[in-house]
Parts: C-alpha cells; sequence; structure tokens
C-alpha cells in the first residue's frame, strides 16, 4: 500500500524533480532496474517504516498549517481540511504517476488506525455520564443502526425496482441491505472529529457519541451476516440463519464487551503492582488494550466494543494505581496517537477518493442514499427519542433531536467495510465505493461544515467549562444516597439502587483488589475532589506567584486573587507531607543565640544569591528512570519552597486547632501560654503608638515588660473581643507582619541577588531548607522565641507523646505570632515611609508579602470555631477590595492584638 | 376499581390529589407500596383515616432484605435521615402522608424550589434552619462511611462552606443552599424517582 508513496513525498515535501518521478515509478513497484540498483536496494530496507513516518510527518505538518490560521480551524472542522488535503495529495500522486497508487487499507485502518482513536475515547469517556444515558444510547445504537440499515437498504431497493438507478447496477435486496448496514454506522472518528469542536451539552454528545461507539458490533454483525448471506446466495439462506444472525448480535456485542471487561481487570491488577516499574506503567496500559482490541477482533467478536469497555472500565482503577507521571504519559500518548491516527485517516480519506479506477458512479444510487440516510436517520431519531422520553427524566427535546440526527457523520469505518467487499460476490461494489465516498465526503465535510453554525443558530446548550467544585461533588453523592434510601425505602429497586450496590460492591471487593492500599486510601471520591482541586489551586498560586517574581522582579501583581487563591492550598501539601512537616517542628526546639541569628541571615543571603538545588544526584543514564534536568528541578525547588513558606503559616493554624480542641494538658503548658500572651501585652500597647517604640530593637521588650502588663490582661482580652469586628479586617495585618519578618533577609538577599546575572535569587525565598525555614523566625525574634523553645523542649522528654503533641501546638500557637512583634517593631518606620511614598515604591515594600502572606485561614483557625465560621467570608471579601492600603495603613497595633485573642483563649483552655 | 373506592373516600383521594403530584392510579399504587411495607399495620380501608404509622424499623426493610446485612453491608447513610425529614414529628415513623408526601417531592412534577428545600432539609441535621459546620461534617462523615479522619472532613467542610456561602454568615441559608444547587441545574433535574 505504501509502495509509490516515495515520489509523492519527495514531491509534496521537498519539491523533487517532476521528471524523475516517472522513471522511478516502475522501480518503486519492485522491477529494479539496473542503473538505480544501489538506491533502491537501501530504499528497499527502509521503505514500509519510512512511509509510515512521513505519512504522520505529512499530516503533522498539514495540521500546523492549519492552526496557523485560527479563523479557518474555527470555521472549518479539521476533518474537512484534512480530507482536502487528501483530495488534493492524492490528485497530485495521480497528476505524477498517472495512477492512483494510494489508499486507506481496511487492514491496515482496523489493526492500527482505529484502536487508537477508539481507546482514547473508551478511557475519557466520563463514565458516570455515560452509564446514566446507557439506555438510550443503547437503543440509539442497536435499534437505531438496525432501523437505519434495514430501511436505507430497502429504499434503495425500492429505487432501483422503481427504476431510479441505472441497470448497470446490479444488485439484488440483499446486496443494498449489505450496503445499507455499512453505510447505516454512524462513525465514531468522525462524530468525535466534529463534535470535540461544536462543544454540545455532555449529554447529547455522549448519546451521538456513544451511539457510534456501541453501534460497532451491530454493523460488523449486520454486515458480515448480510455479506455471508450474499455469498450464500439468497436461495440458500433458511430460517436458522436469520436466528443465528440475531444471536450473533449478542455473541458479538456481550463477547466484544465482555473481553474488553476481562482485560480491563487485568490491566488494573497488573498495574498494581508495578511500584517498582513505573516507567512500563504507560506501555502496559497501551499493550493491554491493544490486547484487548485484537484478541476481540481475533474472535471476531466486536472489537470496538471491546477496546471501549477495556478502557471505560480500567481507567478508575489504572489512574489510581500508576504514578502521577505515568498518568501524565498515557493522557499524552493516548491522545497523541489518536490524534495521529485520526489525521492519517481522514488524509487517507481524501487520497483514496481520487482512485477513480474503483469508482463506478450512478447518480441515482448516490442521490438515493444521501437522502435516504439523512431521511432515515432524523425519522428513526425522532421515533427512537419519542419513545425514550416516556421513560427518560430528563426529556430529549426537538432541537436535540435535531442535532441527532444531524450529527449522525459516516466516516472511515463505512468506507474501509465498502473496500472489504468481495467483487466477485457483490457485482455492484463499485458503485457501492462511489457512494459510500460521496457520503463519507458529504457528511464530514457539508455536515461537519454547517453543524457549528446550526448549533449557534438553534441554541443548543453548550457543556459549559465550569470549575469542578467540591459542592457538586458532595451534592451529587448526596443525592445519589438520597434518591437510594428512598427507593430503598419503599423497596423498588431502580436504577439508583442498582448503582449503589454497585458502588458498595466496588468497594468492597473490586477496589480492594485492584488498587494499591495506598492508592486505595485516597479513592474516596469527596476525598479526591478536595485534594484536587487543592493541587489546582496549590499549582495555580505557586505558577502565578513563582512565575511573577521571577519575571517581573519586584513589581506585585494582583495580591488578593493570590491570596484567595492559596488560602486553601496548603491544607492538601500538609497533608501529603504530614510527617514531613512535624519533623520540620523539631527544628523550633533547639535554642539559638544571636549569632545563630547572624549566621541564619547570612545563610539565607547566601541562599538567596547562589541558587543550588539540593538534590541528590541520579544517574542520568538510567534507562528506569526520568531524570529531571536542570529547570525542572529548579521549579520544583521553587515550588518547594513557596508551599513550604504557606506550610509554616499553616502548621500554625492548624495546631491551633488542635490546641484549642485539646483541653488536657499541663498546667505548666497553661501557665507558659499564659506568660506567652501576656507577653503580648505590651507589645499591643507599644505598637499603638508606634512612633515612639518602633525605633527599639525588638530586644529591648524584655521580661520586665511581660510582667508589667500580666494583670491587664483580661481586660485586654474584652477589649479585644469588643474590637473583634474591627479587628476582621486587620486578620490580614497578620499576614503582613510576618512578611515583614522575612522581608528584611529577604531585601538583603536581594541586594546581592542584584550582582548576579541569574534571575534565580529573586524566586529564593529566604527560607529554602526545614532548619532555615524556622530562622527568621528565630532571627527576627530573639529572647522570646528561645524562652519559648527552650520550655518546650523541656517538656519533650516527660513525657514523648503529650509532650510532643503539647510543644507542637504551644510551639505553633505561640512561636509565629510572637515572632509577628519585634520585627514588625523594626521594621514599622519604612513602613511608614512607604505609606507615603507613590505608589510604585509600595508595590515594592509590598513584595514579599505574598509568598509570606498566612492564609486567612490561619487567623480562620486562630480563633475557635464559631467565631471563625462568622469571619472568614467577610475577611475573605475584603481582601481583593483592601489591597495595599490596609497593608500600609492600619495599626500593627490591632493586628497584634488580634492575636492576642488567640493566645488569651489558648491559655485559658 | 372497586378496590380504590374501598380504600379510600371520594373526598380523600380527591385531597390526596390536591395535595401531591399524583393522579390517582399514582397514589393508589403509592397506597399498595405502603401497606407492603407492613401489611399487618395498614389496614386496607383507610376512610377512616386511621391513626396508623408504619415503624422506622419497618421502612426500607423489604422482605427480601430482611435477611441480616452482611457485615461489609453498609446501609444506605441517609435513609434513616429520610425518613426522619419526612415523618411528621420527626421519629422516622412514617404515616401515609408522609409517605405520600415523599414520593411527591420526589415526583417529577414538583417543582424545584420544593425539592430543594426538602434537600435541603435532609442536610439539616439539627434542625436549625441552617447548614452549619456540623451538619457538613454529618454528610460527609455519612457519605464516605467513615473513612475519612475528623480532620479531612473537616478541611473539606470548611471548603464547601467556603465554596457555596453567599452572604458569608460561615452557614449556609436556604437561599445559599437554593443558589448553589440550581446554579447546576444537572443537580434537580435527576432528583426525580419514578415509582
Amino acid at each position: 500500500m505504501l509502495r509509490a508513496a516515495l515520489p509523492l513525498l519527495l514531491l509534496a515535501l521537498s519539491g523533487a524533480v517532476a521528471a524523475e518521478e516517472p522513471t522511478q515509478e516502475p522501480g518503486a513497484l519492485g522491477e529494479p532496474s539496473p542503473g538505480l540498483a544501489l538506491f533502491r536496494w537501501q530504499w528497499h530496507e527502509v521503505e514500509a517504516p519510512y512511509l509510515v513516518a512521513l505519512w504522520i510527518l505529512v499530516a503533522s505538518l498539514a495540521k500546523i498549517v492549519f492552526h496557523l490560521s485560527r479563523k479557518v480551524t474555527s470555521l472549518v472542522p479539521e476533518s474537512c481540511l484534512l480530507i482536502l488535503l487528501g483530495l488534493v495529495l492524492g490528485g497530485i500522486v495521480l497528476a505524477v504517476a498517472k495512477k492512483a497508487e494510494y489508499q486507506l487499507e481496511p487492514g491496515t485502518f482496523f489493526l492500527f488506525l482505529l484502536p487508537p482513536i477508539v481507546l482514547d475515547s473508551g478511557y475519557f469517556m466520563p463514565s458516570r455520564l455515560f452509564f446514566d444515558n446507557l439506555g438510550a444510547i443503547l437503543t440509539y445504537a442497536v435499534v437505531g443502526t438496525l432501523w437505519n440499515a434495514f430501511t436505507t437498504g430497502a429504499a434503495l431497493w425500492g429505487l432501483q425496482q422503481a427504476g431510479f438507478v441505472a441497470s448497470r447496477v446490479q444488485a439484488g435486496l440483499l446486496d443494498f441491505l449489505l450496503f445499507g448496514s455499512l453505510i447505516s454506522a454512524v462513525d465514531p472518528v468522525a462524530v468525535l472529529a466534529v463534535f470535540e469542536e461544536v462543544h454540545v451539552n455532555e449529554t447529547l454528545f455522549i448519546i451521538v457519541f456513544g451511539e457510534s461507539l456501541l453501534n460497532d458490533a451491530v454493523t460488523v454483525v449486520l454486515y458480515k451476516v448480510c455479506n455471508s448471506f450474499v455469498e450464500m446466495g439468497p436461495a440458500n439462506v433458511q430460517a436458522t440463519d436469520y436466528l443465528k444472525g440475531v444471536a450473533s448480535l449478542f455473541v458479538v456485542s456481550l463477547g466484544g464487551a465482555a473481553v474488553g471487561f476481562v482485560f480491563a481487570f487485568l490491566l488494573a491488577l497488573t498495574t498494581r503492582f508495578t511500584k517498582r516499574v513505573r516507567i512500563i506503567e504507560p506501555l502496559l496500559v497501551f499493550l493491554l488494550a491493544y490486547a484487548a482490541y485484537l484478541t476481540a477482533e481475533m474472535a471476531s467478536l466486536s472489537a470496538i466494543l471491546s477496546v471501549t469497555m477495556c478502557g471505560l472500565g480500567c481507567k478508575k482503577y489504572v489512574e489510581a494505581n500508576i504514578s502521577h507521571k505515568s498518568r501524565t504519559a498515557v493522557k499524552y500518548t493516548m491522545k497523541t496517537l489518536a490524534s495521529c491516527a485520526e489525521t492519517v485517516i481522514f488524509m487517507l480519506l481524501g487520497i483514496s477518493a481520487v482512485d477513480s479506477s474503483k469508482w463506478a458512479w450512478d447518480s441515482g444510487l448516490v442521490l438515493g442514499t444521501l437522502i435516504f440516510i439523512l431521511f432515515f436517520r432524523a425519522l428513526g431519531v425522532v421515533l427512537q427519542t419519542w419513545v425514550l422520553n416516556q421513560f427518560r427524566l430528563v426529556p430529549l427535546d426537538k432541537i436535540d433531536q435535531v442535532v441527532m440526527s444531524y450529527g449522525g457523520l459516516r466516516g472511515a469505518v463505512a468506507f474501509a467495510l465498502v473496500i472489504l467487499l468481495d467483487r466477485t460476490k457483490v457485482p455492484a461494489k463499485d458503485y457501492f465505493v462511489a457512494t459510500t465516498i460521496v457520503v463519507v465526503f458529504f457528511t464530514v465535510i457539508v455536515q461537519g461544515l454547517t453543524i457549528k453554525p446550526l448549533v449557534k443558530w438553534l441554541k443548543v446548550k453548550r457543556s459549559e467549562h465550569h470549575k469542578p467544585t467540591l459542592n457538586q461533588e458532595l451534592h451529587e453523592h448526596t443525592f445519589d444516597h438520597i434518591l437510594a434510601a428512598v427507593e430503598d425505602v419503599v423497596g423498588h429497586h431502580g436504577y439508583h439502587y442498582w448503582r449503589d450496590r454497585w458502588e458498595q460492591f466496588d468497594k468492597k471487593y473490586l477496589s480492594q483488589l485492584l488498587m494499591r492500599r495506598s492508592a486505595y486510601r485516597i479513592r474516596d471520591q469527596i476525598w479526591d475532589v478536595y485534594y484536587r482541586l487543592n493541587i489546582r489551586d496549590a499549582i495555580s498560586f505557586v505558577d502565578q506567584g513563582g512565575h511573577v517574581l521571577s519575571s517581573t522582579g519586584l513589581t506585585l501583581p494582583s495580591m488578593p486573587s493570590r491570596n484567595s487563591v492559596a488560602e486553601t492550598s496548603v491544607t492538601n501539601l500538609l497533608r501529603e507531607s504530614g510527617s514531613g512537616a512535624c519533623l520540620d517542628l523539631q527544628v523550633i526546639d533547639t535554642v539559638r543565640s544571636g549569632r545563630d541569628r547572624e549566621d541564619a541571615a547570612m545563610h539565607h543571603l547566601l541562599c538567596g544569591g547562589l541558587y543550588k538545588p539540593r538534590r541528590r544526584y541520579k544517574a542520568s543514564c538510567s534507562r528506569h528512570f526520568i531524570s529531571e534536568d536542570a529547570q525542572e528541578r529548579q521549579d520544583k525547588e521553587v515550588f518547594q519552597q513557596n508551599m513550604k513558606r504557606r506550610l509554616e503559616s499553616f502548621k500554625s493554624t492548624k495546631h491551633n486547632i488542635c490546641f484549642t480542641k485539646s483541653k488536657p494538658r499541663s498546667h505548666k503548658a497553661g501557665r507558659k501560654k499564659a506568660s506567652q500572651v501576656f507577653f503580648l501585652g505590651p507589645q499591643k500597647d507599644g505598637v499603638a503608638n508606634a512612633e515612639a517604640i518602633n525605633g527599639k530593637p525588638p530586644r529591648d521588650l524584655g521580661f520586665q515588660d511581660t510582667a508589667a502588663v500580666i494583670l491587664t490582661v483580661e481586660s485586654e482580652e474584652e477589649e479585644e473581643d469588643s474590637e473583634s469586628s474591627e479587628t476582621e479586617k486587620e486578620d490580614d495585618e497578620g499576614i503582613i507582619f510576618v512578611a515583614r519578618a522575612t522581608s528584611e533577609v529577604l531585601q538583603e538577599g536581594k541586594v546581592s541577588g542584584s550582582l548576579e546575572l541569574c534571575p534565580s535569587p529573586r524566586v529564593i525565598p529566604p527560607s529554602p531548607t526545614c532548619a532555615e525555614k524556622e530562622l527568621p523566625w528565630k532571627s527576627g525574634q530573639g529572647d522570646l522565641a528561645v524562652y519559648v523553645s527552650s520550655e518546650t523542649t523541656k517538656i519533650v522528654p516527660v513525657d514523648m507523646q503529650m509532650g510532643w503533641n503539647q510543644s507542637i501546638s504551644s510551639l505553633e500557637s505561640l512561636a509565629s505570632p510572637p515572632c509577628t512583634q519585634p520585627t514588625t517593631l523594626t521594621h514599622l518606620p519604612p513602613r511608614h515611609l512607604v505609606a507615603e511614598e507613590p505608589q510604585t515604591l509600595l508595590d515594592l515594600s509590598s513584595d514579599p508579602r505574598p509568598s509570606f502572606a498566612f492564609p486567612p485561614s490561619l487567623a480562620k483557625a486562630g480563633r475557635s470555631r464559631s467565631e471563625s465560621s462568622a469571619d472568614i467570608p467577610q475577611q475573605q471579601e475584603l481582601q481583593p477590595l483592601m489591597g495595599h492600603k490596609d497593608n500600609t495603613h492600619l495599626s500593627p497595633g490591632t493586628a497584634t492584638s488580634h492575636w492576642c485573642i488567640n493566645f488569651n483563649r489558648g491559655g485559658r483552655l | 376499581m372497586g378496590s380504590k373506592q374501598t380504600v379510600f373516600t371520594r373526598e380523600q383521594l380527591e385531597e390526596y390529589q390536591d395535595c401531591t403530584f399524583f393522579t390517582r392510579k399514582e397514589i393508589m399504587r403509592l397506597f399498595y407500596r405502603y401497606q407492603d411495607l407492613a401489611p399487618q399495620l395498614v389496614p386496607l380501608d383507610y376512610t377512616g383515616c386511621p391513626a396508623v404509622k408504619v415503624p422506622y424499623e419497618l421502612i426500607g426493610s423489604m422482605p427480601e432484605l430482611k435477611v441480616q446485612p452482611g457485615p461489609g453491608d453498609m446501609e444506605n447513610p441517609f435513609r434513616q435521615r429520610i425518613a426522619h425529614v419526612f415523618s411528621e414529628d420527626g421519629d422516622g415513623h412514617m404515616t401515609l402522608d408522609n409517605f405520600l408526601d415523599m414520593f411527591s417531592v420526589m415526583s417529577e412534577m414538583a417543582p424545584r424550589d420544593l425539592k430543594a428545600y426538602y434537600a435541603f432539609k435532609i442536610y439539616d441535621f439539627n434542625d436549625d434552619d441552617y447548614i452549619c459546620a456540623e451538619d457538613l461534617q454529618q454528610t460527609v462523615t455519612r457519605l464516605t462511611r467513615g473513612e475519612l479522619s475528623a480532620e479531612e472532613v473537616s478541611l473539606v467542610c470548611e471548603k464547601v462552606l467556603d465554596e457555596a456561602d453567599g452572604d458569608h454568615d460561615g452557614r449556609l441559608s436556604l437561599e445559599d443552599f437554593q443558589n448553589m444547587i440550581l446554579r447546576a441545574p444537572d443537580f434537580l433535574s435527576t432528583f426525580h424517582i419514578r415509582i
């Protein structure tokens, strides 16, 4: 099949001299001529794979060219363009070789081109939607296809009897039925190609597309039965043969589906054990799915059905089992293969059409077929929909029906089937081929072109891409359960009941069997959605933050958005690396001196200045592992650092919760807390008249101050409570102060960083390692933190478990807020200066803020639950509005006092 | 047809028709369903409006399910809640009226607002007319059948609240809930039961 393509490609790609082509032509066909022997010998070695590769290359290049212009692709579906390109290429071949050499071979099509497309569609089929509409899909696929086949075939026969078809078309009723069976099936490739660009609503899409996939079984059976009837001759067909035909429908479809499910099971089971050899995971997916296809094909079952079911069935378990990277690999490879196959199919369709030697035109037949398939498709859809709507909860309205009937595209499957016909048995094959080509071209080009405007004109409900929300997931589940429960209450075993049962079965047996234990844990869907949302948030946050910081250096984009995005992202990361976070806490326990602080500052400075990913070296040439390149590592590093900072702030939040919950705690811890609280008091006062104090270094606020205010604490707390409405805003202030704490270091880092050529120093936050991460606090806050740390470290040995908990909670609740104090003070002067500066400077000053910002959840969690629930949303809402303003104008004292609330409460508890 | 007359009086049937979204035939069918729940308790003659309640223990335990559920067999997490919401006095024991009510709400004729209202009530475990964090936690715990830790549940709930809380009072009022539910039209369009 690929024989004469070299000339074509040379022509198409490099514009080889046309005169040379004809001389090569016989050679390429296998008659070696001595003059060019050497060349030809080499060519034959690589001919087939070379041509395949070149074909795909041509197709891909064509795709690139099409997509250069947005206007064209938005108006014309890609499939149309590819067919037209195929026509042009075929025309060139014809002109050059005087003979059409090239066409879509059924063998190639069914064995190599079709499976990737079907696997892709099966694997990424929204299973829930599919099964919810299974009834409708099956009806259209089975009844619809049968109806189309028989009516079209019979009507064409009638047309012939009526004399509208020329008498040279020698075909009986059976021939027409055979033709009807192959022309009636809606083609998955064409439907997918066109509908993917149209974006109709999901239900409509899944019905049309599901039909096109599932009708394969019917098509295959009808085709085979009719074909064998034709071969046997109408006279020899007996009643039992009809029965067998009906029976084979069930065998082929159910058998195909069964093969698919068996392989899905095998695939899921295999991926359960690939923990050590992650690299072959994607391969397994493709191999087993392909094996399912071939097995079904071998047993002459419905291969499309088989691979669809395989993809559909295995996805849940495979996705849970394989690694994240493998998942991406599978996704992209699958999409690439499918896209390649689709491109090649359409192009080859175009090329095949040029081959006029296989054509025999009959206007009556062609026109009749076109009219009949459109008419009977529409009629069938309307009739079936009418029946289905009696049962459907959400009826399909008229517009849906129009789109469904209009979306019945025919494609390469029909063409491949018609090519497979035996000319000796079916004398009218040439006519059928021509008609099929016209039908395929008409549906793909005319209908494909017009369906988009039609959909727009009819105002068909489009699919809207709303973000998945947790609410949606939650309510979906709840509603499912509620419906199942109501059915349960009356003992009515409907759809919901069975779905519920299936889910239970899946949970109890299948998932246990097919999923890794580690994967099984997070497979609870609600948590899964939560998890994914968090990941998305985190990534978008880091993308935004990291990117912006690195690219624009000092300028700061919309802070509010970033804050809101990040608000929950940390929770997830904390969970992921839960143990790691706990370990980090130990770092706090070490006592640090002033010298350490200097070291820390130096360290950060260096870290900011010199970028060095702390990665162990991996063998870069290992075949079994993919080594990350430098850029990737760097990105990862930035990501991690960003996340760590977020974690930092979050940890305190989280443990504050624990703290308020865990009442039984040692007296000592409680008192320590209390004293801590008191310590905060004076600072608040001090901050209130900030001008006076802010010049002071933090150390100046010694313990004497603490002592002095001890008595006032209770009243102060009351005060704070009364102010709570006011302090809502100031929750953000806490964020800013923390930022200040590290901003000092960062700014120093910048000074040094600016000397560097590499932009990375700016990206690098000053808290890169676990240990260093704690340092800003330590370095900034001095004696206070030391005091806390030493206390807590003392507790730890007393009772490991209890002491640990205490130290965590107390440290987290205490250490982090106090750290805001001194640094606030040290940095107040610059802040106030900045407040009067123009906006640009303001931006500059707030630069580190996003990276250090406490998520609102921190403040939220710091308070007691009821209180927090009242405040959070408002505060969130305020954030975007406040922007820089509160950053500069609000007195830091209020925020400080807000922290006081937490500690007071903690102390009391 | 004859049995219909003996079960309900004409007025009763008309009243039921007025109060529910059902036709006569459907009411009769539901009545037999109801009667099936506890044949020994529910009389076949309802003309005297007998004060019969089917105790919760009998609801949802159809004959074929009366076999002890296996150890892994999990009861539907919301069955009790539904019985609770729809029963008059909140004890889970249902009268015929409650029973009809329930299916009336679930029928396709019922307006969305009504459905949303009852869905809201089902969520509102502590009956304070707000879905608060506790209610959500209960829901999530039930949904996940205790597979998530308390902390995870509370995280999820926080997020759910964040997403849906339109007036920022830290709990979901009926308006919040309706807003959110009606925004995604798929929810209520499938919130039907056909018996």
